[in-house]
């Protein structure tokens, strides 16, 4: 049996993991690759399936990822052909979130806002790829009470691990604090730094 | 109401027929959703009203001759 091989790739940018990870199983059969970020996780696992090995990922208490590849006999089948993704999922390590700042989808008419909204967050709920938060204020709010007829879908996201921010400031503006339905009462101190912290931020 | 094996939807000509067709099932207290039209029934932005197979007859008396249907469609969830 072989020395492991240490890659330490902690702190480098896509696709130098993938890179460095590459070059080292070409030349030994162990190889332990140490990634400080899920995007260089998921591609040093992609790298090693592609190529063969047996892959092993632990995660650390400090944060990082080791990825053990071993080749299997006679591995290393393709020595050119592997893409890392950088693009999206680099600049997404963030949360997905949605802020829904209007119990109304898009300005000029009313009703039709309305409806709009509603289709959005119904829609929402089909879909694969669900938000990990959403963040509620203004008239938004007045989506997340008893009655509303976007309770059922709204409560269904929060049931699959869609955590929702309802602005407290303005649940006491509308004098609806006590009819929240979903969700919990936020400040805008959590509202900020979510926003902040976003991979993605989105506004219907 | 999501939990059912299979939903029907009302379809109709236009956004302001669902908007009142919407208004006259709220004011009799009958139970629908306003959703987007299903993608395996029309590629069109427009939207329906879904409701519970058990509450048909209500909702289409409730309707009549006030409302114009296109048609009501059973789906599987």
């Amino acid at each position: 049996m072989s020395e492991i091989k240490i890659v330490n790739a902690k702190g480098l940018a896509c696709p130098q993991p993938v890179v460095l990870a590459k070059l080292a199983i070409e030349t030994n059969e162990k190889v332990k690759v140490i990634v400080d970020n899920d995007t260089a996780l998921e591609n040093v696992k992609r790298l090693g399936k592609k190529l063969g090995c047996d892959v092993k990922a632990e995660k650390k208490n400090d944060g990082t990822f080791e990825i053990d590849l071993t080749r299997k006999a006679g591995a290393i089948k393709s020595k050119e052909d592997f893409v890392p993704s950088c693009s999206t999922q680099a600049v997404s390590s963030g949360p997905f979130v949605i802020v829904i700042s209007e119990d109304k989808m898009g300005r000029g008419n009313d009703e039709l806002g309305s409806v709009l909204i509603r289709a959005f967050l119904n829609t929402l709920c089909l879909q694969n790829e669900k938000p990990d938060v959403m963040i509620f204020y203004n008239t938004g709010v007045k989506l997340t009470i008893q009655g509303s007829e976007v309770l059922d879908d709204l409560k269904g996201l929060e049931s699959v691990g869609v955590k929702m921010l309802v602005c407290g400031t303005c649940l006491n503006y509308f004098d609806i604090k006590d009819k929240l339905g979903v969700g919990i009462v936020s400040n805008m101190y959590d509202i900020l730094e979510t926003m902040s912290k976003a991979g993605r931020l989105l506004t219907p | 109401m999501n939990a059912q094996t299979s939903y029907n939807v009302i379809l109709f000509k236009s956004v302001s027929y669902a908007l009142k067709a919407e208004n006259i099932l709220k004011s009799e207290g009958l139970p629908y959703k306003l959703i987007p039209v299903p993608k395996q029934i029309s590629s069109d932005c427009g939207i329906c009203l879904r409701f519970d197979p058990t509450f048909q007859n209500k909702i289409k008396a409730a309707l009549a001759n006030k409302v114009e249907i296109e048609e009501i469609r059973t789906l599987a969830n």
